[in-house]
């Protein structure tokens, strides 16, 4: 589903951020992304949803080289792919409800169509009764939970989600990482960035560990 | 049961937010746009149909003028003039002034109580014509040259230059209106290229979670075309009450005389029907206007982040 082949990243002039990654991803799979803080790992989920391009080497995903995509193409990969941001990147003017369905609106639904799906996630990540709340009033868990609920409401293939739980305390994380396991139950493949070695030890699943730029470690 | 309302009644907010700083300013520099260009489309439009009815008016009378010449007889000169005049075809009266009807022509400008009987002025036959057209005026004018101390003046060469005034006047109006136009046209540019920055997060976010370009600019579009909208139908309708009002104020200011003179002039300020058709027209335009500048700047940009 996703081949890294001798990927290398850098921005702009600067120094090789992403040095010489070589690894493959199975579909249905869950790796825990995990590396100390400015490893790369948030650079590595930013070539995986496509927003950067690999400055050598060869990124592989859904069987096509990334780098000859055009524009529609693109998209149409993109609307396989989930994505929980590190900062979430709720829209502040839009409700809880319209933050999560966002997806759908975007791929032209009707909200008559996705209203009953999208309150059911929200019920399903314990959001019921926040539906109506803008993010500013929402607190981090709860901002997490949203974040989560957006990106899983168009049925990825793929998820990525960067320190989800990065803002909330021990016993929420459990939970989302909970929520994350069903959904890989579900059939989603899910690559999830952390440093907190708790979880990895708690969830037993492969792991890809980068330093400074290399993948040192992966199952 | 109100749950079912809720739900009925729910619309989505919109995705770029309605409220944002770049929006009002545009909608305000639109509005003033819009202004300027009713009121220069106004302008013009007074100006242009009132030069052509002025024009016409002015050329379905003539006048003969007949100076007091020593050994001739002034009333039976009159009346030759008289005749002559009516005997050419599409001249439907002609009329000597009496003494009385020139000195209240000349009492503007040589004060009451004159006595003309006194003073050897010349004599005015004026001459209304009922086709314009079809009026041979040069056979007119050299029958009354056979009468001693008479002229006939057309006016010919004072429409000349009142219509080349106006001409003047409607393409300088239309220079202008051009002008504000592409002025308005440079304004959106940068007001939207400023909105995109300002929403860039919005932009990328979309982006993200597989939204089009082509649907991302359908968004901001659609604002912008609001924007126009409203912005354009608030210019307009200053204009409007703005044309109003000056009309106003030249009834208050000006004696009752000069008022109806300028009320002429100036086709008593009323733009008419198709005066306020265009008003409307000039609305659409600037709305169009904003809505296909917007769409160009939006795809630009989109096309330049991605
Ligand atoms: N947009 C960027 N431009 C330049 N350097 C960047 C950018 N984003 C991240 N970096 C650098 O890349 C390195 C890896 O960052 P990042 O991928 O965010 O790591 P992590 O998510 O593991 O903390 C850091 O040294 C960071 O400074
Ligand atoms: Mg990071």
């Amino acid at each position: 589903m996703i081949a890294f082949e001798n990927v290398g990243l850098r921005y702009g002039h600067g120094p090789e951020i992403l040095k010489d990654l070589s690894f493959s991803i199975d579909p249905g799979s869950f790796h825990f992304l995990t590396g100390p803080s400015g490893s790369g790992k948030t650079s590595l989920l930013r070539l995986l949803l496509l927003s950067l391009k690999p400055t050598r080497g060869r990124v592989t995903m859904f069987g096509e080289d990334v780098i000859k995509l055009d524009r529609d193409r693109l998209l149409q990969m993109r609307r396989h792919i989930g994505i929980v941001f590190q900062e979430f990147r709720l829209l502040d003017h839009l409700t809880t409800f319209e933050n999560v369905a966002l997806p759908l609106r975007v791929r032209g639904q009707s909200e008559t169509s996705y209203r009953a799906n999208v309150e059911e996630l929200l019920d399903w990540v314990g959001l019921g009764d926040r539906m109506d709340a803008y993010p500013s009033l929402l607190s981090g868990g709860e901002k997490q939970r949203a974040a989560i609920a957006r990106a899983v409401i168009a049925k990825p293939d793929i998820l990525l989600a960067d320190e989800p739980t990065g803002n909330v305390d021990p016993e929420l994380s459990e939970r989302l990482l909970h929520l994350f396991e069903e959904l890989n139950r579900m059939g989603t493949t899910i690559i999830l960035a952390t440093h907190e070695l708790a979880l990895l030890d708690k969830f037993g699943y492969p792991r890809m560990l980068l330093n400074e730029g290399e993948l040192v470690i992966h199952e | 049961m109100s749950e079912g309302l809720k739900i009925g009644f729910y619309r989505p907010g919109p995705i770029v937010p309605a409220q944002s700083v770049a929006g009002r300013t545009l909608m305000l520099l639109i509005g003033i746009m819009t202004f300027l260009s009713c009121v220069t489309f106004g302008g013009v439009l007074l100006v242009q149909k009132s030069a052509v009815g002025w024009s016409a008016d002015v050329g379905r009378e003539l006048t003969i003028q007949i100076r007091p010449v020593d050994g001739e007889v002034l009333e039976s000169n009159i009346r030759l003039a008289i005749s002559l005049a009516e005997a050419i075809p599409g001249v439907a009266e002609a009329r000597a002034l009496s003494l009385e009807e020139s000195e209240a022509l000349l009492e503007p400008w040589l004060g009451a109580g004159l006595d003309l009987s006194d003073l050897s002025i010349p004599r005015l036959v004026i001459v209304r014509l009922s086709d314009p057209n079809a009026a041979d005026i040069t056979r007119l004018e050299s029958e009354i040259a056979g009468i001693a101390g008479a002229g006939l003046e057309t006016h010919a060469a004072w429409r000349v230059q009142l219509n080349t005034m106006a001409g003047t006047i409607v393409v300088s109006g239309i220079l202008v209106l051009s002008l504000i136009l592409v002025a308005t046209a440079l304004a959106i540019v940068f007001a939207t290229r400023g909105t995109m920055s300002t929403n860039r997060e919005i932009v990328d976010v979309l982006h993200f979670i597989g939204a089009s370009n082509r649907f991302i600019a359908g968004e901001f579009q659609g604002r912008f075309l609001m924007i126009g909208l409203k912005g354009g139908a608030a210019g307009g309708l200053a204009a409007i009450v703005f044309f109003i009002a000056v009309g106003m104020a030249i009834n208050a200011v000006m004696p009752e005389p000069s008022s109806a003179q300028l009320g002429f002039f100036f086709g008593r300020f009323a733009l008419g029907l198709n005066g306020l058709l265009g008003i409307a027209g000039v609305v659409m335009v600037i709305a169009g206007l904003t809505a296909i500048t917007s769409r160009l700047t939006v795809r630009r940009f989109l096309l330049q982040i991605s």
